[in-house]
């Protein structure tokens, strides 16, 4: 049985000047390694809380969740070593080149073949002929690019994206999707993606609907493409 | 339109109040403010005082003091100027009775004195003070009451000098002319004028002083008269500056160059309090813009909150500065007697400007950046390499104004300026150095040190800003510490080792002699012997004195009185020629000398200069040939003024040694005798160089103590600006790791080791430029031989490196709370 995540009839709520404000409730989610899934939903829906959820960075109001790992069930801190994030913004560290970006991860894992795994990925994402250049020298799709590589280079088993198109325009963002999508099925690692956009959102093997509290799971290639 | 901006100045001062950036820096100026403040308040209540008591404290309307009696002649023309005259002799003597002996002031006045003022005595030491309408009959003789307890004396009691008797008759509590003297800290005595005749002391070991009453325009007259017949005597005057004054001013620029080093620690915050400045003050300007407003309503609002702040931290300065003010003049008290604390709202004003104006020029760069930069630009809050320089030359430009307005000694400020200056290179090649030499070693080695090394490599500007700020503070930190401790220490030390227990200031001829032979008797011995002769500089190149130089300093105060002149033939062992080409025995130029290098600086005098000397009522010129600086390890005599013995020839004048001996134990009670015999000796035992000593570093400490605790409380400030500075990367920087799947703990790790590397280097640069500045400025402004203690210094290195890593990890906690939610929200 592969890695992955469960969540049992998790709710999430809080309070605001006294009044209680529930976002959703007894939902259940599995998300399995190798696996691609994306919510989509009008925004204040809840969507970047459940991704917070199901990465384990944020607890449940009620309800389970558990990692499993083969046949070994744990808590979802377990997850925090094998998942990497994707964001809007993409949070690249400003004074490093491009490689560096990327080989930030494996240096803090004291990889001795940082650099070399970090260009490879560059490569692999049309970057290499840009290694030397800083964050602030690169358009928002290379920036986004590079972020790609860096949360896949430590080879996670699970990638958390919270819009990761959302600054960039539709050509930037229908390679940078693909990109994302080719990676991780590449990598072998889930990718578990918030966005708005329907068409990005109709690239996964599983598409959820997160809206009035509820998530329904929609049909593949069937909903309406608009534009994003 | 401008009441509109200022609401919104005032908004947004409230909406930032608590912010951390804010507060930083209402601690940096709040602490600059009270600093300056409560010392201008405390120089001007001394000034004032001196001020409000001048008629009454100079007992003379003006003075004329000499080494020599005016002759029948000159006092005959000095009475056609001037309604009545008192005359009054003085001279350093040394008093004995039953065995104990004391240096004291001994003071001849004639049937005209006192003058002007009160002449206070008493006749017991509890007893109130009456006052005197002259002075001592013959045979009687008045002293002070330190004087009186120092030797075991009672009212009553008989006094030998050179064998004649003296009986004490009352205690004197106040002489009316004292001040006019100059500050003097000597025991006092006073005798009848016909006395000092029959005890036969030689003219030119005697102090006249002729006191005077006159008008303005009679004054004016005797200084014309007095510059043509006496161009080599002092004249004290009412409308001339008090002696006491003059002290006190060199005292508060001491205390300027302190402020030079708050100031430079106070840039440093600012500078790095500037970086989060900017990026607000930008993007509000952007706001603005983008809504239609001119560009100047951006400025105009950052301009009247940076306003709003300083206005609302007056008051507050004001009640602590008075509160200080009044604790400082309680203890001030001691010195300056009748000392009262007043309320001094007007002479806060101009302080305040002036401070307010250096704060607007540091300040300068942030306006300068959000006016020049494009809309674009402003939304990034990006700093233009222009703004990056301009924030640095304001900050340059502002210490200068603050060099030049306060400096009293330009070689000590140079030296200091210097040693900073070498501190930032230092540091500048250190994190540079050790950074990219350790990150290229560990490249291959797995963990995170090696990670924290190349990530500072990475970020070397922004962290180098923050390494030279707190390297620079914990420099000046270290030297002031250093100071202190090293003025008591060594400079104790350094005195026992080389100079001999008691110190002989001025002997004549005869009296060396006799020493020599005494020495010789009694098996003491003679550790130098130095000869010189009194001369008074009264012109350089042609120009009077004070012509030549206007900016007050300790070199321009001694000369502006008789100094010692010594000669050598070959270059003294405890000396070095910086400058120039001592003289050769062969050279036949008689006319030539040697300066000291601080004098040389202090009064901007150069190789080629001519100096004219007023030796024994004739002038001589002389040509500066060569400069001298002192060199520790052979003695601490040395001469400012330095000729060819060859001059001896062309000059007569007495001649006078200073020398110092070694005595041991038993043979102190020597000295007794050979005081009775010589009682104008002046000779200072170890004891009493020590008590001065002692009382001048307790002074020192309690200053230098204050003023240390005014460096750490902006050090820490400086520390928490530069992490306030880098906040927000860093928060950016632990959340990335965190997504990277790493807990907390791991970026606290990183963060300890980064603050440890900061901590090393900073302490190293520290170090280093603490040695620089001993070797700078030890030697040449407190003849100090610089010895490191290197356990010490290796101590200190561990301290520094726990407390900044500590107070580092400390601040730093906020940037830990980050999380990889705030990377998702920050959109």
């Amino acid at each position: 049985m592969s890695n992955h995540i469960e969540l049992k009839g998790i709710s999430q709520s809080f309070e605001i000047n006294d009044s209680k404000i529930t976002l959703f409730e007894h939902l259940d989610l599995s998300i399995y390694q190798g696996q691609s899934y994306t919510i989509t939903g009008p925004s204040g829906a809840g969507k970047s809380s459940l991704l917070m959820l199901a990465s384990g960075l944020e607890q449940v109001t009620s309800g389970s969740s558990s990692y499993i790992q083969g046949s070994q069930i744990g808590p979802l801190s377990d997850l925090r070593t094998d998942s990497g994030f994707i964001f809007q913004q993409f949070h690249l560290l400003p004074e490093l080149t491009a490689i560096n970006n990327v080989a930030l991860p494996l240096k803090l894992r004291g990889d001795n073949q940082a650099l070399v795994k970090a260009e490879a990925w560059l490569n692999k994402v049309g970057l290499g002929h840009r290694r030397d250049h800083k964050p602030s020298e690169l358009s928002g799709g290379e920036q986004q690019r590079v972020a790609i590589a860096r949360a896949l280079v430590f080879e996670p088993k699970f990638i958390f994206a919270d819009e990761p198109t959302g600054n960039l325009d539709q050509a930037s963002a229908n390679e940078v999707a693909n990109i994302l999508f080719d990676c991780c099925l590449e990598n072998g690692a889930a990718l578990v993606l918030v966005t708005h956009c329907n068409e990005l959102a109709s690239k996964a093997q599983h598409t959820f609907l997160l809206a009035n509290g509820q998530l329904i799971t929609k049909a593949n290639n069937t909903q309406e493409v608009l534009s994003c | 339109m401008l009441a509109t901006n200022f609401m919104l100045a005032w908004q947004f001062y409230m909406q930032e109040f608590t912010q951390p950036h804010q507060r930083l820096l209402r601690w940096v100026q709040g602490v600059l403010l009270l600093f300056i403040v409560t010392l201008s308040l405390s120089s001007h209540s001394i000034q004032e005082y001196l001020q409000q008591n001048l008629q009454g404290l100079l007992g003379a309307d003006a003075v004329i003091s000499q080494k020599q009696p005016l002759s029948a002649e000159q006092l005959k023309e000095v009475s056609l100027f001037v309604d009545k005259v008192a005359m009054t002799q003085q001279i350093q003597t040394m008093l004995t009775y039953q065995g104990n002996w004391q240096q004291a002031q001994l003071k001849a006045v004639d049937h005209q004195y006192p003058l002007q003022g009160e002449l206070v005595t008493s006749t017991s030491l509890q007893g109130i003070g009456e006052t005197s309408l002259s002075g001592p009959e013959v045979g009687h003789m008045w002293i002070d009451a330190r004087l009186m307890a120092s030797l075991s004396l009672d009212i009553g009691d008989e006094i030998s000098i050179a064998n004649k008797a003296f009986t004490v008759s009352r205690l004197l509590q106040h002489e009316p002319d004292r001040l006019m003297e100059g500050h003097s800290v000597a025991m006092r005595a006073m005798i009848n004028a016909s006395d000092m005749q029959q005890l036969g002391f030689s003219n030119d070991l005697i102090r006249y002083r002729y006191l005077m009453n006159a008008n303005t325009q009679q004054i004016d007259e005797l200084i014309a008269w007095q510059q043509e017949n006496l161009p080599a005597a002092v004249l004290h005057h009412k409308q001339g500056k008090h002696p006491l004054a003059l002290f006190w001013q060199r005292t508060e620029n001491f205390m300027g160059l302190a402020s030079i080093i708050l100031f430079f620690m106070a840039a440093i915050a600012i500078e790095q309090l500037s970086q989060v400045f900017m990026r607000k003050e930008q993007f509000f300007s952007a706001v603005c813009l983008s809504l239609g407003a001119s560009k100047s309503t951006g400025i105009q609002v950052s301009i009247y909150k940076w306003l709003i702040g300083i206005l609302l931290l007056i008051p507050i300065v004001i009640v602590f500065s008075t509160a200080f003010h009044w604790l400082i003049i309680n203890f001030l008290k001691e010195t300056f007697v009748n000392l009262a604390w007043q309320w001094q709202l007007p002479s806060m004003f101009k302080p305040i400007s002036f401070v307010i104006v250096v704060f607007a020029i540091f300040n300068a760069p942030v306006w300068f950046a959000t006016y020049r930069s494009s809309i674009a630009q402003q939304f990034r809050g990006k700093q233009t390499v222009i703004s990056h320089w301009l924030s640095k030359l304001c900050s340059i430009l502002a210490l200068c104004i603050v060099a030049f307005v306060y400096s009293d000694n330009g070689l000590l400020t140079l030296m200091m300026v210097s040693a900073i200056m070498l501190t930032i290179a230092l540091m500048v090649v250190i994190s540079w150095g050790s950074l990219t030499l350790g990150e290229s070693v560990t490249q291959h080695v797995s963990g995170l040190f090696p990670f924290a090394l190349f990530m500072m490599k990475q970020r070397l500007l922004s962290k180098s800003t923050q390494i030279l700020g707190i390297g620079l503070c914990a420099f000046l930190l270290l030297f002031t510490l250093m100071l202190l401790k090293d003025l008591g220490a060594s400079m104790s030390a350094y005195q026992r080792q080389h100079d001999g227990n008691a110190f002989i200031s001025q002997a004549s001829q005869k009296q060396m002699s006799f020493v020599e032979d005494w020495s010789e008797e009694h098996n003491i011995r003679i550790r130098q012997v130095k000869p010189y002769m009194h001369a008074k500089l009264i012109e350089v190149n042609g120009q009077s004195l004070a012509e030549f130089s206007d900016k007050p300093s300790e070199s321009l105060a001694t000369l502006s009185k008789s100094i010692r002149l010594h000669w050598s033939k070959t270059i003294p062992t405890n000396n070095r020629v910086v400058e120039g080409r001592w003289w050769q025995e062969k050279n036949t130029n008689w006319q030539q000398v040697s300066i000291e290098q601080e004098v040389m600086t202090d009064l901007g005098l150069q190789l080629g200069d001519e100096l004219a000397f007023f030796i024994n009522n004739k002038s001589y010129t002389f040509e500066i040939t060569a400069s001298h600086e002192f060199k520790p390890g052979a003695g601490s005599i040395t001469f400012w003024v330095q000729m060819p013995p060859s001059a001896l020839t062309h000059i007569q004048a007495s001649q006078y040694y200073m020398a110092s001996i070694e005595l041991d134990e038993a043979q102190w009670s020597l000295l007794a005798p050979l005081w009775q015999k010589f009682p104008t000796l002046r000779m200072v035992s170890l004891k009493e160089i020590t008590q001065r000593f002692d009382k001048t570093l307790a002074m020192i400490t309690k200053v230098i103590s204050g003023f240390s605790l005014m460096i750490i409380l902006l050090a820490g400030v400086v520390i928490l600006a530069s992490i306030n500075a880098l906040e927000s990367k860093e928060k950016k920087k632990n959340s990335v790791i965190m997504s990277f799947g790493f807990s907390r703990a791991t970026c606290l790790k990183l963060n300890i080791i980064e603050w440890l590397v900061t901590a090393f280097i900073t302490a190293i640069g520290a170090i280093l430029g603490t040695y620089i500045a001993g070797q700078l400025i030890y030697q040449s402004q407190f003849s100090l031989n610089y010895n490191p203690n290197f356990i010490w210094l290796a101590l200190t290195l561990l301290m520094i490196l726990s407390l900044t890593t500590a107070l580092g990890v400390w601040a730093s906690r906020s940037s830990l709370k980050s999380s990889i939610r705030q990377l998702i929200s920050n959109t």
